[in-house]
Protein backbone atom coordinates (compact mmCIF):
# COMPACT_ATOMS: atom_id res chain seq x y z
CA UNK A 1 0.00 0.00 0.00
CA UNK A 2 1.35 3.29 -1.03
CA UNK A 3 2.34 5.46 1.93
CA UNK A 4 2.65 9.54 2.20
CA UNK A 5 5.20 11.28 2.86
CA UNK A 6 6.46 13.42 5.75
CA UNK A 7 5.65 16.70 3.25
CA UNK A 8 2.47 15.12 1.82
CA UNK A 9 1.30 14.70 5.75
CA UNK A 10 2.21 17.89 6.17
CA UNK A 11 -0.07 19.36 3.84
CA UNK A 12 -3.11 17.80 5.67
CA UNK A 13 -1.95 18.80 8.93
CA UNK A 14 -2.19 22.35 7.10
CA UNK A 15 -5.68 21.58 6.44
CA UNK A 16 -6.51 20.69 9.80
CA UNK A 17 -5.24 23.49 11.13
CA UNK A 18 -6.42 26.06 8.54
CA UNK A 19 -9.98 24.48 10.12
CA UNK A 20 -9.31 25.31 13.66
CA UNK A 21 -9.03 21.41 14.62
CA UNK A 22 -8.76 21.10 18.65
CA UNK A 23 -5.43 19.98 19.99
CA UNK A 24 -7.48 16.93 21.44
CA UNK A 25 -8.47 15.97 17.99
CA UNK A 26 -5.06 16.92 15.44
CA UNK A 27 -3.12 13.97 16.10
CA UNK A 28 -5.84 11.46 15.51
CA UNK A 29 -7.74 13.38 12.84
CA UNK A 30 -4.72 13.99 10.76
CA UNK A 31 -4.00 10.35 11.20
CA UNK A 32 -7.77 9.68 9.63
CA UNK A 33 -7.31 11.96 6.71
CA UNK A 34 -3.96 10.48 5.87
CA UNK A 35 -5.78 6.85 5.99
CA UNK A 36 -8.23 8.06 3.96
CA UNK A 37 -5.48 9.91 1.18
CA UNK A 38 -3.73 6.43 1.37
CA UNK A 39 -7.29 4.44 0.32
CA UNK A 40 -7.70 6.69 -2.32
CA UNK A 41 -4.23 6.12 -3.68
CA UNK A 42 -4.43 2.83 -3.39
CA UNK A 43 -7.38 2.52 -5.34
CA UNK A 44 -5.46 4.10 -8.17
CA UNK A 45 -5.63 8.04 -7.69
CA UNK A 46 -2.28 10.06 -7.89
CA UNK A 47 -1.51 11.71 -4.58
CA UNK A 48 -3.14 15.27 -5.68
CA UNK A 49 -6.73 13.81 -6.06
CA UNK A 50 -6.35 11.81 -3.41
CA UNK A 51 -5.82 14.74 -1.40
CA UNK A 52 -8.27 16.92 -3.29
CA UNK A 53 -11.04 14.57 -2.61
CA UNK A 54 -10.03 14.56 0.86
CA UNK A 55 -10.11 18.25 1.34
CA UNK A 56 -13.59 18.11 0.01
CA UNK A 57 -14.84 15.94 1.99
CA UNK A 58 -13.29 17.26 5.41
CA UNK A 59 -14.68 20.33 4.63
CA UNK A 60 -15.39 23.48 6.84
CA UNK A 61 -19.00 22.62 7.04
CA UNK A 62 -17.52 18.99 7.96
CA UNK A 63 -15.44 20.92 10.75
CA UNK A 64 -17.93 23.04 12.14
CA UNK A 65 -20.12 19.31 12.50
CA UNK A 66 -17.20 18.14 14.40
CA UNK A 67 -17.11 21.16 16.53
CA UNK A 68 -20.62 20.97 17.61
CA UNK A 69 -20.35 17.37 18.30
CA UNK A 70 -17.78 17.74 20.30
CA UNK A 71 -19.05 19.89 22.16
CA UNK A 72 -22.06 18.62 23.05
CA UNK A 73 -20.67 15.30 24.03
CA UNK A 74 -17.54 16.81 26.19
CA UNK A 75 -19.48 19.45 27.90
CA UNK A 76 -18.84 19.24 31.72
CA UNK A 77 -20.73 16.81 33.37
CA UNK A 78 -22.97 17.74 36.30
CA UNK A 79 -20.77 17.11 38.77
CA UNK A 80 -17.87 18.98 37.07
CA UNK A 81 -19.62 22.22 36.75
CA UNK A 82 -20.52 22.45 40.85
CA UNK A 83 -16.59 22.43 41.46
CA UNK A 84 -15.96 24.97 38.05
CA UNK A 85 -16.00 28.69 38.00
CA UNK A 86 -16.91 31.04 35.56
CA UNK A 87 -13.36 30.50 34.12
CA UNK A 88 -13.34 26.86 33.55
CA UNK A 89 -16.58 27.54 31.74
CA UNK A 90 -15.43 30.32 29.23
CA UNK A 91 -12.65 28.31 28.76
CA UNK A 92 -14.10 25.07 28.30
CA UNK A 93 -13.67 24.64 24.92
CA UNK A 94 -11.08 27.02 24.36
CA UNK A 95 -7.08 27.28 24.38
CA UNK A 96 -6.09 27.03 27.47
CA UNK A 97 -2.53 27.28 26.95
CA UNK A 98 -2.42 30.52 24.76
CA UNK A 99 -2.36 32.52 28.33
CA UNK A 100 -5.58 34.28 28.75
CA UNK A 101 -6.30 31.37 30.91
CA UNK A 102 -3.65 31.77 33.62
CA UNK A 103 -3.78 35.74 33.34
CA UNK A 104 -7.35 35.04 34.71
CA UNK A 105 -6.87 32.33 36.96
CA UNK A 106 -3.91 34.43 38.53
CA UNK A 107 -5.77 37.96 38.37
CA UNK A 108 -6.90 38.23 42.03
CA UNK A 109 -3.58 37.06 43.28
CA UNK A 110 -1.54 39.60 40.99
CA UNK A 111 -3.79 42.52 41.92
CA UNK A 112 -3.46 41.24 45.72
CA UNK A 113 0.30 41.77 45.65
CA UNK A 114 0.43 45.21 43.42
CA UNK A 115 -1.68 46.71 46.13
CA UNK A 116 0.84 45.22 49.15
CA UNK A 117 3.60 46.87 46.81
CA UNK A 118 1.64 50.11 46.64
CA UNK A 119 0.94 50.69 50.01
CA UNK A 120 4.26 49.81 51.30
CA UNK A 121 5.68 52.03 48.74
CA UNK A 122 3.65 55.07 50.30
CA UNK A 123 4.57 53.81 53.67
CA UNK A 124 7.62 54.20 52.70
CA UNK A 125 7.27 57.35 51.24
CA UNK A 126 5.37 59.17 54.38
CA UNK A 127 8.25 58.16 56.52
CA UNK A 128 10.70 59.33 54.67
CA UNK A 129 9.13 62.83 54.32
CA UNK A 130 8.39 63.42 57.50
CA UNK A 131 12.02 62.28 58.68
CA UNK A 132 13.06 65.39 56.31
CA UNK A 133 10.61 67.53 57.45
CA UNK A 134 11.89 66.77 61.17
CA UNK A 135 15.50 66.94 60.10
CA UNK A 136 16.36 63.74 61.87
CA UNK A 137 16.04 59.94 61.72
CA UNK A 138 15.24 57.27 64.03
CA UNK A 139 14.51 54.00 63.47
CA UNK A 140 12.71 53.48 67.05
CA UNK A 141 10.35 56.29 66.56
CA UNK A 142 6.57 55.50 65.01
CA UNK A 143 8.10 56.98 61.09
CA UNK A 144 10.79 54.64 61.50
CA UNK A 145 8.31 51.66 62.53
CA UNK A 146 6.27 52.81 59.36
CA UNK A 147 9.57 52.66 57.00
CA UNK A 148 10.16 48.86 58.24
CA UNK A 149 6.97 47.82 57.57
CA UNK A 150 6.56 49.22 54.57
CA UNK A 151 9.65 47.98 53.65
CA UNK A 152 8.70 44.34 54.36
CA UNK A 153 4.98 44.56 52.80
CA UNK A 154 7.19 46.19 49.61
CA UNK A 155 10.20 43.37 49.70
CA UNK A 156 7.66 40.75 50.30
CA UNK A 157 5.49 41.39 47.29
CA UNK A 158 7.86 41.75 44.48
CA UNK A 159 9.73 39.12 45.48
CA UNK A 160 6.98 36.69 45.41
CA UNK A 161 6.00 38.72 41.78
CA UNK A 162 9.79 37.42 40.76
CA UNK A 163 9.14 34.21 41.71
CA UNK A 164 6.02 33.83 39.98
CA UNK A 165 7.55 35.22 36.69
CA UNK A 166 10.28 32.65 36.90
CA UNK A 167 8.13 29.62 37.58
CA UNK A 168 5.94 30.47 34.80
CA UNK A 169 8.89 30.39 32.52
CA UNK A 170 10.14 27.50 33.88
CA UNK A 171 6.25 25.65 33.18
CA UNK A 172 6.59 27.22 29.25
CA UNK A 173 9.89 26.54 28.87
CA UNK A 174 8.48 22.97 29.83
CA UNK B 1 -28.95 5.94 4.30
CA UNK B 2 -30.04 9.24 3.76
CA UNK B 3 -30.16 11.75 5.78
CA UNK B 4 -32.90 10.88 8.22
CA UNK B 5 -31.20 7.67 8.88
CA UNK B 6 -28.55 10.16 10.27
CA UNK B 7 -31.02 10.83 12.96
CA UNK B 8 -31.53 6.90 13.97
CA UNK B 9 -27.70 6.76 14.27
CA UNK B 10 -26.88 9.23 16.61
CA UNK B 11 -28.30 7.50 19.46
CA UNK B 12 -26.88 4.41 18.65
CA UNK B 13 -23.38 5.47 17.84
CA UNK B 14 -22.24 4.48 21.15
CA UNK B 15 -23.70 1.28 21.01
CA UNK B 16 -22.14 0.39 17.27
CA UNK B 17 -18.22 2.00 19.06
CA UNK B 18 -18.83 -0.60 21.86
CA UNK B 19 -19.89 -3.38 19.94
CA UNK B 20 -17.10 -3.31 17.52
CA UNK B 21 -14.45 -2.94 20.07
CA UNK B 22 -16.13 -6.21 22.04
CA UNK B 23 -15.56 -8.44 18.97
CA UNK B 24 -12.05 -6.77 17.61
CA UNK B 25 -10.53 -5.55 20.63
CA UNK B 26 -8.35 -2.73 20.07
CA UNK B 27 -9.13 -0.65 17.02
CA UNK B 28 -8.27 2.93 15.87
CA UNK B 29 -10.97 5.57 14.44
CA UNK B 30 -10.22 5.34 10.74
CA UNK B 31 -10.55 1.62 11.22
CA UNK B 32 -13.83 1.70 12.90
CA UNK B 33 -15.35 4.01 10.11
CA UNK B 34 -14.37 1.52 7.44
CA UNK B 35 -15.26 -1.81 9.16
CA UNK B 36 -18.94 0.17 10.10
CA UNK B 37 -18.99 0.57 6.06
CA UNK B 38 -17.73 -2.92 5.34
CA UNK B 39 -20.50 -4.57 7.31
CA UNK B 40 -23.50 -2.22 6.64
CA UNK B 41 -22.68 -2.41 2.89
CA UNK B 42 -21.88 1.28 2.50
CA UNK B 43 -24.94 2.02 3.97
CA UNK B 44 -24.00 3.40 7.14
CA UNK B 45 -21.03 6.18 6.64
CA UNK B 46 -19.92 7.00 9.96
CA UNK B 47 -18.18 10.76 9.64
CA UNK B 48 -14.96 11.60 11.83
CA UNK B 49 -17.14 14.34 13.07
CA UNK B 50 -19.79 11.75 14.60
CA UNK B 51 -17.31 9.41 15.36
CA UNK B 52 -14.60 10.73 17.68
CA UNK B 53 -16.38 13.01 19.65
CA UNK B 54 -18.20 9.72 20.48
CA UNK B 55 -15.02 7.72 21.30
CA UNK B 56 -13.32 10.48 23.34
CA UNK B 57 -16.61 10.60 25.37
CA UNK B 58 -16.54 7.14 26.05
CA UNK B 59 -12.95 7.11 27.15
CA UNK B 60 -13.98 10.22 29.86
CA UNK B 61 -16.46 7.93 30.67
CA UNK B 62 -14.26 5.21 31.85
CA UNK B 63 -15.56 2.89 29.24
CA UNK B 64 -11.89 3.14 26.84
CA UNK B 65 -8.47 3.49 27.20
CA UNK B 66 -6.17 4.57 24.41
CA UNK B 67 -2.59 4.05 23.50
CA UNK B 68 -0.88 5.82 20.70
CA UNK B 69 1.01 4.05 18.57
CA UNK B 70 3.44 5.26 15.91
CA UNK B 71 3.04 4.24 12.08
CA UNK B 72 4.36 5.29 9.15
CA UNK B 73 5.63 9.03 10.93
CA UNK B 74 2.36 9.72 12.32
CA UNK B 75 0.53 9.24 15.76
CA UNK B 76 -2.24 6.20 15.54
CA UNK B 77 -4.94 6.15 18.45
CA UNK B 78 -5.89 2.66 19.40
CA UNK B 79 -8.86 2.18 21.24
CA UNK B 80 -9.22 -0.56 24.05
CA UNK B 81 -12.44 -1.31 26.17
CA UNK B 82 -11.60 -0.95 30.14
CA UNK B 83 -13.73 -4.09 31.73
CA UNK B 84 -15.97 -1.94 32.88
CA UNK B 85 -16.36 -1.00 28.79
CA UNK B 86 -17.01 -4.75 28.48
CA UNK B 87 -20.28 -4.37 30.25
CA UNK B 88 -21.48 -1.43 29.50
CA UNK B 89 -21.34 -2.68 25.51
CA UNK B 90 -23.18 -5.79 26.44
CA UNK B 91 -26.03 -4.36 28.58
CA UNK B 92 -26.15 -1.42 25.46
CA UNK B 93 -26.18 -4.22 23.15
CA UNK B 94 -29.28 -6.11 24.68
CA UNK B 95 -30.74 -2.77 25.56
CA UNK B 96 -31.00 -2.10 21.68
CA UNK B 97 -31.83 -5.53 20.26
CA UNK B 98 -35.05 -5.26 22.51
CA UNK B 99 -35.82 -1.61 21.49
CA UNK B 100 -35.57 -3.22 18.04
CA UNK B 101 -37.57 -5.81 18.95
CA UNK B 102 -40.45 -3.09 20.42
CA UNK B 103 -39.98 -1.15 17.19
CA UNK B 104 -41.32 -3.97 14.91
CA UNK B 105 -44.44 -4.33 17.07
CA UNK B 106 -44.55 -1.13 16.63
CA UNK B 107 -44.74 -0.83 12.76
CA UNK B 108 -46.52 -3.67 11.76
CA UNK B 109 -49.90 -3.27 10.90
CA UNK B 110 -52.05 -4.87 13.73
CA UNK B 111 -53.99 -7.62 11.77
CA UNK B 112 -56.71 -8.07 14.46
CA UNK B 113 -57.83 -4.45 14.44
CA UNK B 114 -58.40 -4.68 10.64
CA UNK B 115 -60.54 -7.56 11.46
CA UNK B 116 -62.31 -5.67 13.75
CA UNK B 117 -63.61 -2.27 11.45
Amino acid sequence: MEKLSPQQIDTLHRHLLRNGTDEALLEELLDHLACEVEHYMWIGLPFETALEKVQLEASPKAFKYLRKTYQIELTLSEKQLQQADLDDIVFQFRNKAYGAYDLRQEYRYSLLMAMLMTVGLVMMMMSLLASFSAGKWNYLSVWGAIWTAGLICFSYALGTCVRQNIQQKYRIAR
Amino acid sequence: MEPSGNEFLRGTLKTIVLKLLTERGRMYGYEITQSVKERTQGEVILTFGALYPVLHKLQQEGLLITESVEVDGRLRKYYTLTPRGNEAAIQKVSDFERFVEVMKHLLQPAPALSLGQ
